[in-house]
């Protein structure tokens, strides 16, 4: 998986979730996305979701694979690399 | 114009609390008035639920960060309220003194943990699905719409059981994410209005100043004056929380700061995913 992409996935979060005075830098590729790393919500989750449809073209159907996806950046642009079109 | 918006009760106590002056003074308020200590999260005197100490938390938040915010200069034209939001923002406007906004919290949520002593309720917060659906699986189960936070955000109420039905029915329709958290009584559900002779008796015991900026409802949408309080404060709590409507008619009034005054960042959330949906 590109570098590119993972610096897209970290854009996109910025973007999604209007994170102010953070920059794709700031992201660490691995750690997690809810609870202690970000510290995201289900709230953030479902804004991440809309995101990546309308950025990607992927689509995570329900919360069991979304729990899968928003482990990290990492598992996202891996989501997306195998899914889009 | 900015707007100061008062958030509900959190679902937990909090991990940190401000280490500083003025969140001591509203502290030693919440323990002279309420019995409950902020910084165990006991209670001191008589006992109560942690159902009510979320809500003294919560409120005693909002009281801290609304100090905090005027202290730094920033002064609201608007202030808007989410559910037990309501009465730091009642503080807030003017409306009530600050030991005022903490007792009542605590009395009305003393009063209401009452129906937990007989009954088990429970809050489901539904995430994903549209309304209809929601509705829907709400009738079906025989819950109640408690919040309408946005088109994909609602929070439902009823006793514990259909709760965990309405849940498990959300998660089977598709739900991105559908939970239940235990409370002590049907908050913001017609359910209420069996505690009304109690509820609205402690709400006549305050003289209600006239506020001081523009109080707006979340239920209606209307500017709140003092005569409307008490009633307003009752009927909150057995009809759902519109924060949606409410939102987008502080946009339509021309506001465009918003600042959160209390625990987490859920409103601001809310609010996002709105504006991302008027943008569309």
């Amino acid at each position: 998986m590109s570098e590119q992409l993972i610096d897209q996935v970290k854009q996109l979060i910025i973007d999604s979730l209007r994170i102010e005075g953070m920059e794709v830098g700031d992201i660490e590729t691995d750690a997690p996305l809810f609870g202690e790393g970000l510290g995201l919500d289900s709230i953030d989750a479902l804004q991440l979701v809309v995101g990546m449809e309308k950025e990607f073209g992927v689509v995570v159907p329900d919360a069991e694979t979304g729990n899968k996806v928003f482990r990290s950046v990492r598992t996202m642009a891996d989501y997306i690399a195998e899914h889009r079109k | 114009m900015d707007c100061f918006m008062f958030p509900g009760q959190p679902l937990a106590f909090p991990t940190a609390l401000p280490d500083d002056g003025d969140f001591f003074t509203i502290a030693e308020l919440v323990r002279q008035r309420t019995g409950f200590d902020l910084y165990s999260s006991t209670w001191i005197r008589d006992s109560g639920t942690d159902n009510t100490g979320f809500q003294l938390h919560g409120v005693a938040m909002s009281l801290y960060l609304n100090r905090k915010k005027r202290a730094e200069g920033s002064q609201p034209a608007v202030v808007a309220e989410h559910s037990m939001g309501i009465y730091a923002a009642l503080a807030a406007s003017g409306s009530l003194a600050e030991g005022e906004a903490i007792e009542v919290t605590w009395r009305l949520g003393s009063c209401m943990a009452k129906m937990g002593e007989t009954g088990y309720y429970a809050l489901g917060c539904i995430i994903g699905l549209t309304s209809e659906p929601v509705l829907a699986l709400a009738r079906n189960c025989g819950v109640h719409l408690a919040n309408h936070n946005t088109s994909r955000h609602f929070l439902l109420c009823g006793t514990r059981e259909k709760i965990e039905t309405a849940v498990a029915e959300a998660v089977a329709h598709g739900a991105f994410s559908a939970k239940s958290f235990p409370c002590d009584a049907p908050l913001h559900t017609p359910l209420i209005q069996e505690l009304e002779s109690p509820l609205r008796q402690i709400l006549a015991e305050y003289q209600y100043w006239e506020p001081s900026c523009i109080l707006v409802d979340h239920l209606e949408q209307k500017r709140l004056k003092a005569h409307d309080l008490a009633d307003f404060m009752f009927r909150q709590l057995c009809m759902p929380v519109y924060w949606e409507k409410t939102y987008r008619s502080l946009v339509a009034m021309g506001i465009r700061r918003f600042h959160e005054i209390g625990a987490g960042d859920a409103l601001k959330k809310y609010n996002r995913w709105i504006e991302s949906e008027m943008t569309r």
